[in-house]
């Protein structure tokens, strides 16, 4: 779709985004930019074999924001109507009062303007998919978990699907759109054995249409939510303490993304917040490391064609054979630091000013193979199920919270463990882990980051040993 | 359908009577019964980054749910698009989704004997302060500035601030809920917040931070002036962690985290999550599960108060009402539709205002009356102080939790030094059948009522 498809979409013409923009700034502010939204999003639920409630959601408006130096002005309007985006212009024109010791750097005036980059192509466009076939899909994914386990006593599956159109306009006259499909399937699952209850759950989310729901991934997703029911029955809490940790494949990226990824986001390091500033060309770790933060990987989660300030998507190295080579940055850091954005200018909606966040955050594979880490483990754990994490960014200090893994006992995996905390400091933990397993994977379930606004990413690692780390346990 | 008087506040009275036209509409279309919720607000934000300003926000917010019950069938639906031309059509559309969905016969509004009747103004509870409409720009900001010690305060010789992130922030919240059996409700409500975050570097280049915030639903409530400083001492008590053995302790709580141990037992005690066989707190109803030292109440309609509310999301009345006695297990939160699914007795959708009371399991209470962080870990003797939770989770079909911690060790009632990267792990009813003792100290800004609290017997791993 051309510009003038997300013109009338907004209901404004150029001249009337010059204005605005004119207007922005008329207090002295050095760059304006506006961000125009427009989402539809819908679900089911099913829930006691049914799909009985649903609904469908708009939300629209644009956002207006004004920098001075490094300081923001930020205001939205909920129509788009020229009265109240003036008002809204207006208002985010008063930081122009404010002092600050950044000279306007252009905030990286240049980028490559226009539509799209084609990191989700249209893959069936949700809006022309009829309910009925969006039900089915939930009664068959449900109807694959009974026939494959027994003891399943209640399945909860939601469906939700979005599609919003961006606009993005620039005091530098650059006009931005994009297109955003997203689909997410959750389900969870309640298993009973001996008067005991025990849940699973499986998720699965795409930059896409509805062409991302296949019978195969229906049959993994069913797959995955049984397997290892037994082993979550018998599991037991370990005894904790510091101990080597194997981290599975793929959703263990979550290490990344809390230990690593959000002291690398610009942000914390313009502030000096972050454990990680000023280090950037220092060894951080072990040559056999990179870890990427990537809004290029196709129909991924955390797929970018532009950012939120209309700076094309990228494939960022934070770290490249162990040595710091960039942090995350988004416009206001990028000047400040003196690079170029590599697209990380990210928010929830119209209603949130951007700030570096992730994007699809994952370590390259490595040489090792998975059997040869846990088997170079005399005692320790190994983790593959996980749900939410928490880091303090000044301190480098994370956690996650592990929903299921076993136990290393002379480098074999024994008894199964479950519902354990995993708490380490980012610089250390890095700098301890002592193999790479040669077997990334991407984990494409419905991570959402919520470093202030929620935003939607994902995670990715190999199999990693880390020599050291402190687990909850009895 | 009758037209609404005119009122003051965010929502206008054409703004009502759009939300009685969506009733209206959906009506027409063929819904047989409707609720809609209109909710507007607005927030200014000022933020400071070491003294100066560095970010200014205005958000005004507004949007329409319907709840629509159609052919017994039911669906919600939002918008903030608020036309009367494009809500008739959102509407139509919205009562053609739900009758996609399977039927589902316990799906219906609430009795109107159990909704709220006297929630007219939005100001019943008064929560709305008038001065809001008086603050300028200037004075927000003012408030912001005064808030920053950057270059003021005097750290510990070595030690340099690194950086000072303040805030102020103010908003109103007006929500009006009406449905096609008579309820009309509205509730408004201001609030004032200020709060800061100070990051400083010991010597050997290493960081530490601290936070502190305080808040108000009326701006002469708002405790100004005092969050950086708190922020810093948080963050200069945290230098130089020492290693703490693993072990089972004592735990002390601090008021301002220790609504992060309650949270679990709201959930669990919600008949959604009991019938969908996912609550560690089934069967539970009238049986004693917690030490008699835990009892929490709900004083939903005390007036201006954070949290209080005169009803829920259903516009069913809220009560003050009994949530734990003596560790016996008083109500479920059931909403009409799990009401009508299980059999139970409906009450109301959620907590709101939650109290718990205070405890000490050898009866006594200090002399002077006040039972804090302090006197609770004089009368412990020595354990763990945590004063923040990193991360972790509670499992909600079991009650086994883990959660990583951090704060002090204490001996002989006295902090010794700072603890990090330690994790607690046990099963929820079993750490409050060790509640030691329950303080009276929760701070007045939060709406749950939660205070320091201690037990005894937890496993920690370091």
């Amino acid at each position: 779709m051309d510009t003038s498809y997300f013109l009338n979409r907004f209901q404004v013409t150029v001249p009337q985004l010059e204005q605005l923009v004119g207007t922005a700034l008329s207090q002295g502010g050095d760059y304006s930019d506006l961000y125009f939204e427009h989402t539809t999003y819908n679900d089911l639920l099913l829930k006691d074999n049914e799909v009985s409630s649903g609904g469908f959601h708009i939300d629209y408006g644009v956002g207006i924001r004004v920098l001075k130096g490094d300081r923001t002005g930020y205001a939205y309007s909920e129509n788009t109507g020229m009265k109240d985006m003036l008002q809204a212009a207006r208002a985010a024109s008063q930081i122009a009062q404010a002092s600050t010791c950044l000279e306007n750097t252009g905030y990286g005036k240049g980028y490559p303007a226009g539509t799209g980059h084609g990191f989700y192509p249209e893959y069936g466009r949700w809006s022309d998919r009829k309910p009925e076939e969006s039900i089915q899909v939930l009664k068959k994914l449900e109807s694959l978990i009974y026939a494959r386990e027994k003891r399943t006593v209640k399945v909860i599956a939601r469906l939700s699907w979005s599609e919003s159109e961006i606009m993005m306009y620039n005091s530098a006259g650059e006009l931005t759109c994009d297109s955003r499909p997203m689909g997410s399937i959750v389900v969870s699952v309640i298993f009973s054995e001996n008067g005991k209850n025990e849940n699973k759950t499986s998720s699965r989310s795409f930059r896409s249409g509805y062409g991302m729901i296949t019978d195969a991934m229906l049959l993994e997703m069913a797959e995955e939510a049984v397997s290892g029911i037994d082993e979550r029955f018998r599991a037991v809490r370990p005894k904790g303490g510091r101990m080597p940790v194997v981290m599975g494949a793929g959703a263990s990226g979550i290490l990344l993304h809390e230990a690593m990824g959000h002291s690398f986001e610009a942000d914390f390091i313009r502030k000096g917040q972050s454990v990680f500033s000023g280090m950037i060309g220092k060894k951080i770790c072990d040559s056999s490391i990179s870890i990427v933060d990537d809004g290029t990987l196709e129909h991924n989660r955390g797929a970018c064609n532009f950012d939120d300030e209309g700076v094309p998507g990228q494939k960022t190295y934070m770290v490249r054979d162990g040595i710091l080579s960039s942090y995350l940055h988004d416009r206001i850091s990028a000047s400040w630091s003196g690079v170029p954005s590599t697209g990380n200018g990210r928010r929830e909606s119209f209603r949130f000013n951007p700030i570096p966040r992730m994007r699809a955050t994952y370590m390259e594979s490595g040489t090792a193979d998975r059997e040869s880490l846990i088997a170079s483990v005399k005692k320790g754990i190994y983790v593959d199920e996980f749900s939410n994490g928490q880091v303090k960014i000044g301190e480098g200090d994370f956690t996650f919270y592990v929903k299921s893994g076993f136990l290393i006992e002379n480098g074999r995996l024994t008894e199964p463990v479950k519902d354990i905390n995993i708490i380490g400091n980012g610089p250390q933990a890095l700098a301890d882990i002592t193999g790479v397993g040669n077997d990334l994977k991407i984990d494409n379930g419905t991570w959402t980051c919520g470093k202030d606004q929620s935003v939607p990413v994902s995670c990715g690692i190999p199999t990693v040993l880390v020599r050291n780390l402190t687990v909850g346990g009895e | 359908m009758k037209k609404e008087k005119n009122t003051t506040g965010l929502i206008s009275k054409e703004e009502k009577n759009l939300a009685l036209f969506c009733i209206d509409a959906a009506l027409r279309h063929g819904a047989e019964q409707v609720r809609v919720s209109l909710s507007k607000s607005t927030l200014d934000t000022f933020g400071m980054l070491n003294g100066e300003l560095d970010k200014v926000t205005h958000s005004a917010d507004r949007s329409v749910f319907l709840y629509i019950f159609a052919d017994r069938r039911y669906g919600t639906f939002s918008t903030n698009m608020l036309e009367e031309a494009s809500l008739e059509q959102f509407t139509a559309k919205a009562v053609d989704a739900v009758r996609m969905l399977a039927e589902d016969r316990h799906r219906k509004l609430p009795e109107p004997i159990r909704t709220e009747k006297d929630a007219v103004t939005g100001r019943e509870l008064g929560l709305y302060d008038d001065a809001y409409e008086d603050l300028a720009p200037e004075e927000k900001y003012g408030m912001a500035a005064e808030e920053c010690i950057w270059g003021k305060a005097v750290c510990p010789e070595g030690i340099r601030i690194i950086s000072e992130e303040c805030e102020y922030s103010d908003s109103v919240d007006d929500n009006f809920v009406a449905d096609s059996s008579g309820f009309r409700g509205r509730h408004t409500e201001t609030s004032f917040a200020i709060c800061s975050e100070i990051t400083i570097e010991d010597p050997s280049g290493r960081k530490y931070s601290g936070y502190w915030w305080d808040s108000s639903p009326y701006l002469a409530g708002l405790q100004r002036g005092k969050c950086s400083g708190t922020a810093l001492d948080k963050a200069i008590s945290q230098i130089s962690p020492q290693s703490h053995e693993g072990g089972s302790f004592n735990m002390v709580v601090d008021r301002s985290v220790s609504s992060r141990l309650v949270s679990p037992l709201f959930s669990a005690l919600n008949t959604a999550s009991i019938q969908q066989e996912s609550s560690f707190l089934k069967g539970s109803l009238g049986k004693r599960i917690f030490s008699e030292g835990l009892t929490i109440t709900d004083l939903a309609r005390t007036c201006g108060k954070p949290g209080a509310r005169l009803f829920d999301t259903e516009g069913v009345a809220t009560r003050n009402m009994d949530i734990i006695v003596a560790g016996t297990v008083k109500t479920y939160f059931t909403n009409t539709y799990m009401a009508l699914k299980t059999g139970m007795e409906p009450t109301v959708e959620g907590v709101s205002r939650p109290v718990l009371l205070p405890y000490s399991r050898d009866g006594r209470l200090p002399e002077d009356g006040i039972s804090d962080a302090a006197k609770i870990m004089e009368a412990a003797g020595s354990g763990i102080y945590v004063t923040g939770f990193n991360g972790g989770n509670c499992n909600s079909t079991t009650g086994n939790f883990s959660y990583g911690i951090e704060g002090f060790a204490f001996r002989d009632g006295k902090i010794t030094h700072p603890v990090r990267e330690m994790v607690i792990t046990g099963n929820m009813i079993s750490l409050w059948n060790n509640l030691v003792c329950a303080g009276n100290d929760a701070r007045a800004c939060t709406r749950w009522q939660i205070p320091t609290l201690c037990f005894e017997n937890v496993d920690f791993s370091a």
